[in-house]
């Protein structure tokens, strides 16, 4: 046998760091679009517009890091504008009819009015946020026990949430009367939108789960090969579970940012959303075929839509040229992935 | 079909031009000499048979020949006539066709669908499904197999689609037919049809080449054998004057490398001890494992040795047996509580169970031990490379770097991966399946002085391996496994390796 040949096969050539280099792209891609949307309009690099930008792309942003994990463990989720638009619902329902009582006790004991309906809302949005990943833990149910491909257990809630929400609130739009509420997602914190912040106080634990933690490393190693990570000892089941019930989580955590924005709750909301995230995740540089995916690309990549979308509107650019040069833009990354993954 | 004038198998006139003949044949992967240069040529109108061991180069010689791959160097003469043959399309162009072992058709398409894949007859671009079902039908009638055509293939048995996947290859005007190992699955009653059929082939002139383990069916069938060894074409012997003694003897590798390097340790204690084991695809197996002893598993593929550990894993379910380890009863129903308890398990395969390939070296290394290297809520990204490092170092795995992806390395470096991420986990059960397939040399060799690291630290080794003597020269104990039965156990060099063949063969 050819004892060198394993020798010279045995020393691959340093790896051309692709990964890093989309990184670097995307952020130059963004950089790119401001500095060309400031230099041909004005309203672009104003105070207001780069806040409303900045919560548009925060809702996104979110979801997209939800999809994320999924996408990892070579899976997807589909529901996620459906359980964001629910839980719009839900917490529009709970402020409307639950946080009322829960102000009028506490202000019997000796809370102030503002107090009271603070811990109001974060009881509410508690509850909200726990349905979330009960959907979640359900998807996780449907894939890991039930072994349902994951297109199809959440293709089902992506049609059956919906039908949910409608029957709760019997085809109406719930108002939210709580202007703390609502204030919410219009205010600012050390010049920084709220919403803005929300993405940051969820991308600050994604990025330690993901990158840090040894869960992280085992989402990868089960999107790779499920087998090899089971043999070595990882817990495939509920690795995969935990992908399922965070992306249930971020969509939750949007639901309730979406009841903040629009003060209403509306089971026909967010619709396309599901797509919208995946496409962020995959502009991030997510691979759909599992094991390769960051924190910072799906936010990235939700931005770069935003900015899009937004700069066309300030440019008055027809808005069904927003579509295309958005699907356009995923054929183009998508096959610079592909090239990325030849080289290797 | 070609019909020749000659119905006499062995006496052809020399001057007979071959149907094919190959000329200095080889096949190089990267790090394995696959095919070494073989000299064969086919008659028309022989059935050939090919023996040899798993991973002697059978299966590189079917896809050489079937156009699946290019060859390295050397040439093939088609009729007399120099062919290229590095294309599928070209080889049934020819007339080349191939029976795999493994229906390789359409199951949810109807029989017919099958037989005329990719041939379909059609009118004015319409498929004329009920003319191809009444075709097939008669086909299928000719050949005398009493199958219906017009039924999902999926609604057949294993061996009937076989007899299927055979009607497909002979309605194609096949001229040279290649079947590898087509009875493995076949009921005694399907393998008589079959050879039924592979006999009327051969009287009409068509060239059948045979691959099979059976020798029993080597010598009702076949004119000529050819014994491939280690990669090499070892030699061609009439049927009629040869006795399945030489042919197992062709078979095993008489001049066993100076690369087994069996050292003695003392035997400690039993690590593990599995009494009467049963499980899906193993039956009745016991067998213990101590300290500083190597226990082998010989058997072919499909044998029941990788089943039987991975019952013993925890990855399969156990339906009956008990299980000690260090002579405490347990019940292991998960892989975490396999390694828990001190196993570790260096899969079959590589690609499949052992690596995740599109990840990077340090990561699959340090999979099995990422608990202990997490210091509160994350990963020490010290530590994490210290223990990777390690490995590469002490292992000597060729990789650019740590975080290289795994499918980046050659066969052999992968495979220390494999092994590698057990080092810093400490086993005391070190479960090997097939460490050494598509390695060479150089780090067989390092692989088997790792046995011997790791017996001196007083860890024991189950070694199973379709190489026997890989098995023969290491193990202390050898089990022969066939059909799922352990059918004979043996001491160190105990006995011979034509009678463990002939075990494991079962002739």
């Amino acid at each position: 046998m050819t004892d060198n040949a394993s020798a010279m096969a045995g020393a691959p050539k340093a790896r051309f760091e692709f990964s890093r280099l989309l990184g670097l792209t995307l952020i130059g891609v963004l950089l790119a679009m401001f500095l060309f949307l400031s230099w041909k309009t004005t309203t672009f690099a104003t105070p207001g517009n780069l806040s409303n930008l900045a919560r548009q792309g925060a809702i996104f942003a979110i979801l997209a890091l939800g999809q994320t994990f999924v996408i990892i463990t070579a899976g997807i989720d589909l529901s996620v504008g459906a359980v964001a638009s629910f839980i719009t619902v839900v917490v529009a329902m709970l402020i409307q009819s639950v946080a009322p009582g829960i102000v009028v006790s506490l202000a019997g004991v000796g809370f102030s009015d503002y107090a009271a309906n603070i811990v109001a809302l974060w009881v509410c949005i508690f509850a909200a946020l726990a349905l979330g990943m009960a959907i979640g833990a359900f998807h996780a149910f449907g894939v890991v026990k039930m072994g349902l491909p994951p297109f199809i257990i959440t293709l089902a809630t992506f049609t059956a949430l919906r039908g949910v929400g409608l029957l709760m609130t019997n085809g109406s739009t719930i108002n939210v009367t709580n202007d703390v509420f609502t204030g919410f997602s219009r205010g600012e914190f050390l010049g920084i939108p709220n919403l803005f912040m929300v993405v940051i106080i969820v991308a600050v634990p994604a990025f330690v789960y993901l990158h840090l933690s040894r869960w992280g490393r085992y989402l990868y190693a089960v999107g790779s090969n499920a087998e090899a990570a089971r043999l070595s000892g990882v817990n495939v089941q509920a690795v995969t579970a935990t992908a399922y019930i965070l992306s249930a989580l971020c969509a939750a955590i949007v639901g309730v940012m979406l009841a903040s924005r629009t003060g209403t709750g509306n089971a026909t909301q967010a619709i396309g959303f599901e797509l919208e995230a995946i496409a962020a995740s995959v502009i991030g540089g997510t691979s759909l075929f599992g094991a390769i995916g960051s924190v910072w690309g799906p936010l990235l990549g939700a931005f770069i839509l935003a900015t899009i979308r937004n700069g066309a509107n300030l440019m008055n650019v027809n808005s069904f040229w927003q579509f295309i040069i958005t699907g356009g833009l995923i054929i183009l990354i998508v096959y610079f992935d592909g090239l990325r993954r030849q080289r290797r | 079909m070609t019909v020749t004038a000659t119905h006499a198998p062995v006496a052809r006139p020399a001057a007979a031009v071959p149907i094919l003949e190959l000329r200095g044949l080889e096949k190089r992967y990267t790090g394995t000499h696959a095919l070494k240069p073989a000299d064969l040529a086919f008659e028309t109108g022989e059935v050939h048979a090919i023996v040899g061991e798993n991973g002697a180069g059978k299966s590189t010689l079917i896809k050489l020949l079937t156009g699946v791959t290019p060859r390295t160097s050397g040439e093939m003469i088609w009729k007399g006539q120099a062919t290229d043959l590095s294309t599928p399309n070209e080889a049934i162009a020819l007339g080349i066709n191939a029976v795999h072992q493994e229906v390789v058709l359409c199951p949810h398409l109807t029989v017919a669908a099958n037989i005329f894949l990719g041939d379909e007859h059609t009118s004015r671009g319409l498929l004329k499904d009920r003319a191809m079902v009444r075709e097939a039908q008669k086909i299928i009638d000719d050949l005398g197999f009493n199958l219906p055509a017009g039924v999902p293939l999926s609604s057949l048995t294993i061996g009937q689609q076989q007899l299927i996947a055979t009607a497909r290859a002979a309605s194609r005007g096949t001229q040279f037919l290649i079947f590898d190992e087509p009875t493995a699955y076949l009921t005694r009653q399907e393998a008589a049809q079959l050879f039924a059929l592979i006999r009327r082939l051969k009287s009409e002139g068509v060239t059948i080449v045979y691959i099979s383990h059976r020798m029993e069916e080597i010598f009702e069938l076949a004119d000529r054998v050819s014994v491939l060894r280690d990669g090499t074409l070892v030699g061609t012997r009439k049927v009629s004057e040869t006795t399945d003694a030489e042919l197992v003897a062709l078979m095993i590798n008489r001049s066993i490398d100076q690369i087994y390097h069996k050292e003695t340790f003392a035997i400690g204690a039993p690590i593990l001890d599995a009494r009467h084991l049963s499980g899906p695809g193993f039956d009745d197996v016991s067998l213990t494992i101590r300290e500083g002893e190597i226990v082998g598993l010989y058997g072919l593929i499909g044998a029941g040795r990788s089943e039987f550990v991975m019952g013993v894993y925890g990855r399969q379910p156990r339906t009956a047996g008990e299980v000690l380890w260090q002579g405490r009863p347990v019940d292991i129903r998960s892989e975490r509580q396999a390694i828990d308890l001190g196993m570790a398990l260096a899969p079959e395969s590589r690609r499949d169970q052992g690596l995740c390939l599109n990840l990077g070296v340090g990561l699959n290394i340090n999979l099995p031990v990422f608990d202990r290297l997490t210091r509160g809520l994350t990963i020490s990204a010290a530590q994490e490379r210290q223990a990777a490092d390690k490995q590469i170092a002490d292992l000597r795995i060729k990789t650019a770097s740590r975080n290289a992806l795994a499918l980046s390395l050659s066969g052999g470096n992968q495979q220390k991966i494999v092994i590698g991420k057990w080092l810093n986990h400490g086993a005391k059960l070190f479960i090997f399946d097939e460490p050494t397939v598509g390695v060479d040399v150089g780090t067989k060799a390092e692989i088997y002085r790792l046995f011997g690291r790791l017996l001196s630290q007083g860890a024991g080794i189950l070694l199973i391996s379709s190489y026997l003597p890989e098995v023969y020269e290491l193990a202390d104990q050898l089990h022969v496994f066939r059909g799922g039965r352990q059918v004979a156990t043996h001491g160190f060099k105990a006995v011979s390796h034509e009678q463990i063949l002939t075990e494991a063969i079962g002739i």
